[in-house]
């Protein structure tokens, strides 16, 4: 069948837009350590006696949450380059610092994610008791052993389905990069749509490949929820 | 005046271009307002069908609602404006061709049923967020199942509404810069077309501050908004509204965010 | 290290890096292309970047005696990536403006074909005047010669501006739009490739010296002359030794693509 043969044939686009989807994957999955560490880091920062840091912490959410995801990755993808370059222009030759369009691509996303998920943290800092913060300081802990061991091992499990929430984001996010430049299953979905002239075979395929990789991904996320909640049901 | 605006911030980038983001400016709103009332209107009956103890019914919408908010925005729009221009010949058949013409139509398809799913669980979160017991104590008190949805239900849903929906109406202002890649000369679009003038990436941070005040504004008006209408729990603490710093914790299942 | 001091630092790196410039060893050289303009580049369903362009790289790099790899990029954010060094040159059938002169370095003249206008088969017209096409939807790319000689002479049409040429074309093909502005060759490639019949080209105009300059070159951060000046001399090598012309007919024919 000729529209077989566009998929799994020797010449079809089945192989991209699979390694695509690989692609896509790879990018969230990447993502998720450096978008929500940040946004951890930012929350825990907004909460600092520093007024000026505190301010510059609430700037960068608010912008990066308040304009086009799109714009931010447009943003963060050529501005970061730039910066880098400069800074790795200072230490000579030597050392400059190559980021590929899959690592760029990655930290783009992982500024949005930071400035998401920041609110989550913010939040589910905000709802752990303030009685145990301070019953633990009156017990002499200090403020950072308080919040390591106290608040910390609290918060994943509150935050839990706010992240899950910007994970499902963040998944459909990495089709912005495709806009750019890397060849992620939007990308190659396109790309094949645009060779063949079969956007009706290649576009669907693509939003179910990104059906499937949502569904599994809410799935294993119930599952971390219910564990999480394992002692307190 | 607003087309005066650059004048007075007195940067040039921004003073030679301003006619042109602004007219973007225009379509943005146009597109954003249209897509989101349709949307809103629809959204309604969507989740009263998903809702419904009809299971065929049930599970279609929730077949609609998880596929549009599965996949990227961008995967629908393309799907939207490329896949009908490829059934063009039967499109034209039945008449329908003049509206996927126009790329314009094509973005407003594609956002106003992301956004009707969207908003549809928004819906469906606020009503559920009504205790069951205060529908009971009305239908013993012998009010038809109308005035219930009218006096007691739709006034309490509206409130833990508002917040997600402005929140959608944020996501969706977001996502129409997406527009941009089919052609629409949107604020996205219009930043495009001067950055390609002007090869000055400046236009990109101008672009999005103009975003950032849209999006900003609303964020805080709904914040008033919000505070003014829910004045008698704030009294009472009533623990039936959860309180703003919660907000995540139920924004899970009521406030999606787009795309 | 506190926040501030970082900050601080940060800072003065910037300043300290922006009067910088260095000689560089170049032993590989990343190539930039919009991939979507066949048949001077574009994707194959292997992933790979293939067409004239690329081949003709080859040529240039084995002449400079230096490896080269090829990366796709979308041409909206081709200068960007350039200037933030994402790759090193642009080989993407870049004419050479005065407007992007301003932010990047170019080469010498290695293609210059004409823009062209296509059109729906069924649309008899050969008026190609701004007052035939007066009301009528014209697509082209943007960011590009085209969309800009149709921004000044055919103001009275309604432009529609798209992130690649192909999709102009594709919108013609299903009758989104009444003409197609664009390269003679890639407009002619889609048509012979993909169009079944469904357009044809009306005509080619006249290149506007100062809109669509004198033709494609290689694009360089403006730091890079010695880079330059490498594919200056490559590019003549080429010429001299036939190779150009050999590359030329496989890919063309007979058809003579500098503008000679």
């Amino acid at each position: 069948m000729a529209f077989l043969d566009l998929i799994i044939g020797p010449d079809g686009w089945g192989n991209l837009l699979m390694q695509g989807a690989a692609v896509t994957v790879a990018i969230a999955v990447t993502t998720v350590p450096f978008g929500f560490g940040g946004g951890l880091l930012l929350a825990i920062l907004k909460g600092s006696p520093n007024r000026l840091l505190r301010a510059g912490c609430d700037a960068f959410t608010t912008f990066f949450r308040g304009i086009p995801d799109l714009l931010s990755l447009f943003i963060v993808y050529f501005g970061l380059q730039a910066a880098l370059d400069k800074v790795s222009k200072l230490f000579g030759e030597s050392v400059h610092i190559e980021v590929s369009a899959f690592v760029a691509g990655v930290i783009a996303l992982s500024v949005v994610a930071a400035a998401y998920s920041s609110e989550v943290w913010v939040s589910a800092i905000s709802s752990v008791p303030k009685g145990q913060i301070e019953a633990a300081l009156s017990l002499g802990l200090t403020k950072s052993q308080t919040f390591r061991n106290i608040v910390l091992p609290q918060l994943f499990r509150i935050a839990l389905p706010g992240l899950g929430n910007i994970w499902t984001i963040l998944l459909k996010d990495t089709s912005l990069i495709s806009t750019l430049a890397v060849m992620d299953l939007m990308r190659a979905a396109f790309e094949a749509a645009r060779f063949t002239r079969q956007p009706l075979i290649f576009l669907p395929l693509a939003a179910g490949i990104y059906l499937i990789i949502s569904i599994v991904s809410t799935i294993v996320q119930s599952q971390l929820e219910r564990r999480s909640n394992r002692a307190y049901a | 005046m607003l087309e005066n605006l650059s004048s007075f911030i007195g940067l040039p980038l921004l003073e030679d271009n301003w006619p042109r983001l602004w007219s973007g400016l225009l379509i943005t709103f146009e597109i954003v307002i249209t897509s989101c009332s349709i949307g809103f209107v629809l959204a309604y009956p969507l989740c009263l069908a998903r809702m419904s103890k009809n299971w065929v019914l049930s599970k279609a919408v929730l077949g609609y609602v998880t596929l549009f908010r599965g996949t990227p925005l961008l995967c629908q729009l393309y799907l939207v404006y490329y896949g009908a221009g490829q059934i063009r010949p039967f499109l034209t058949d039945i008449g329908l061709w003049t509206f996927f013409r126009e790329a314009y139509f094509c973005c407003l398809l594609a956002f106003t049923l992301n956004t009707a799913a969207y908003q549809s669980e928004i819906f469906r979160g606020a009503l559920s967020a009504v205790p069951k017991g205060q529908v009971e104590a009305a239908r013993a008190l012998g009010l038809s199942s109308f005035a219930i949805t009218r006096h007691v239900i739709f006034p309490q849903a509206l409130l833990v509404a508002i917040r997600p929906l402005g929140n959608e109406v944020i996501g969706i202002i977001k996502a129409s810069a997406l527009s941009a890649i089919v052609t629409l000369p949107d604020l996205m679009g219009a930043t495009r077309t001067v950055y390609s003038h002007t090869f000055d990436f400046q236009i990109y941070l101008y672009c999005a501050l103009i975003y950032l005040a849209l999006t900003e504004t609303i964020r805080r008006v709904l914040l008033v908004v919000e505070a003014r209408y829910s004045r008698h729990l704030h009294v009472t603490a009533s623990a039936a509204v959860a309180a703003p710093k919660q907000r995540w914790g139920r924004a899970r299942q009521v406030t999606p965010q787009t795309p | 290290m506190n926040s501030t001091k970082f900050a601080a630092l940060l800072g003065l790196a910037a300043l300290m890096a922006a009067g910088t410039a260095q000689a560089k060893d170049w032993k590989t050289v990343r190539v930039g292309m919009d991939a979507t303009y066949a048949p001077f580049e574009s994707v194959n369903p292997k992933g790979e970047i293939v067409g004239w362009e690329v081949e003709y790289g080859n040529l240039l790099c084995a002449k400079m005696k230096v490896t080269c790899t090829y990366q796709n990029q979308d041409w909206d954010g081709i200068i960007p990536s350039l200037l933030a060094n994402k790759f090193d040159v642009i080989l993407s059938s870049m004419n050479i403006t005065a407007a992007r002169a301003q932010k990047v370095l170019f080469s010498d003249m290695y293609v210059a074909t004409p823009p062209a206008f296509s059109t729906t088969a069924s649309n008899k017209s050969n008026d190609i005047s701004p007052a035939a096409l007066k009301g009528k939807t014209i697509g082209t790319q943007s960011s590009t010669i085209h969309s800009n000689y149709l921004e000044k002479f055919y103001k009275d049409s309604v432009i529609k501006t798209y992130p690649t040429q192909d999709e102009p074309n594709q919108d013609l093909a299903s009758g989104r739009i009444d003409y197609v502005m664009g390269d003679v060759i890639v407009t002619q490639d889609f048509i012979d490739k993909h169009g079944n019949g469904c357009c044809r080209v009306v005509a080619a105009i006249k290149r506007v010296p100062e809109i669509h300059g004198p033709g494609v070159g290689a694009a360089f951060r403006p730091d890079d002359k010695d880079l330059a000046a490498m594919f200056n001399k490559a590019i003549a090598e080429v010429d001299a030794d036939g190779s150009y012309v050999t590359l030329e007919k496989k890919y063309f024919g007979s058809l003579d693509i500098r503008g000679k």
